[in-house]
C-alpha cells in the first residue's frame, strides 16, 4: 500500500498532538472516507470528523467527496482558515 | 508580487513598487494590522500567525490571478507576514495600481475577501499564559458572495 504523507494545522495539530502522520493508504480514496479512516487509527483522531475541517490535496483546497489519486504527494487537514 | 514573511514591511517602499510610468492613475492599498484583543497590557499580549508552507502562497497566486482576470490592473501586491506579531504590528499588505479608481479599489477589495477566506493562514492569540486559535468569521465567507459572477 502507498504511504501517503498527512499534515495537521493550527488548533487541529494541537488537538491530535503531532504535526504529520504517514498513512499506509489502499488509493484512490476520497477526503471523507481518508478521514474516516485516520479517525480510527490516529489516537485522538476524532478531530478530524468534526463539522468545518477543510483539507487539501497537494495544496489545492479539497471536499470530502474528491478523490486522493494514486500520484498524491501530500493531504492536509485543517480548521477554517482566518488570515488576513 | 506575493511574499509570506516573518519581516514587517515598508508601505511607502511597496507603493512605490506598484507605480508603472505613464500609466498608473490609481494605486488603493489595505493594510490589516493586530488590535488590541485583550483586556490585559498589551506587553502582555501575543499574536501568532500559522501558514501551510506552499500551499498559501499558491492560494494567494490564484487569488491574484483572478483579480488579474476580472479587471484591468496594472500590478498587485499581496504581503502577509506570518509568525509572532504584537498589538499595533501590521500583519497584511494588499495594493493594486490601475489605470482608474474603480478598478483598484474593487481589485483591492475584492483580494482582501478571498484572502480572508481561501488562504491558508491561522491566527492565535495569547493573553498572559493563555491561548486560543482565533475562529473563522462567518461574515467573511458571506461577503465573497457578493463577488459571484
Amino acid at each position: 500500500m502507498p504511504k501517503v504523507r498527512v499534515v495537521f494545522f493550527a488548533s487541529l495539530k494541537e488537538s491530535i498532538g503531532q504535526s504529520e502522520y504517514i498513512a499506509d493508504l489502499t488509493l484512490p480514496l476520497s477526503i471523507g472516507e481518508l478521514k474516516q479512516q485516520l479517525a480510527n487509527e490516529i489516537d485522538k483522531g476524532q478531530v478530524l470528523l468534526a463539522k468545518g475541517i477543510q483539507s487539501s490535496i497537494d495544496f489545492e483546497f479539497a471536499r470530502d467527496t474528491d478523490i486522493v489519486p494514486d500520484s498524491v504527494n501530500e493531504v492536509a487537514f485543517f480548521p477554517p482558515v482566518t488570515g488576513g | 508580487m506575493i511574499l509570506v514573511q516573518e519581516e514587517d514591511f515598508n508601505v511607502g517602499a511597496l507603493y512605490q513598487s506598484l507605480l508603472k510610468a505613464n500609466q498608473t492613475g490609481a494605486v488603493a492599498m489595505f493594510v490589516g494590522l493586530v488590535r488590541q484583543f485583550s483586556d490585559l497590557p498589551k506587553e502582555v499580549c501575543s499574536f501568532e500567525l500559522e501558514h501551510y508552507p506552499g500551499m498559501t502562497e499558491r492560494n494567494l497566486q490564484v487569488i491574484v490571478d483572478e483579480a488579474n482576470a476580472r479587471w484591468p490592473l496594472l500590478d498587485v501586491c499581496v504581503v502577509h507576514r506570518v509568525g509572532f506579531l504584537s498589538v499595533d504590528d501590521q500583519i497584511v499588505f494588499v495594493g493594486v495600481s490601475a489605470s482608474h479608481r474603480a478598478e483598484a479599489f474593487q481589485a483591492c477589495d475584492f483580494i482582501m475577501d478571498y484572502l480572508k477566506s481561501r488562504a491558508a493562514f491561522w491566527k492565535k492569540e495569547s493573553e498572559g499564559s493563555e491561548s486560543r486559535w482565533v475562529e473563522a468569521n462567518t461574515n467573511d465567507e458571506k461577503s465573497l458572495e457578493r463577488w459571484s459572477k
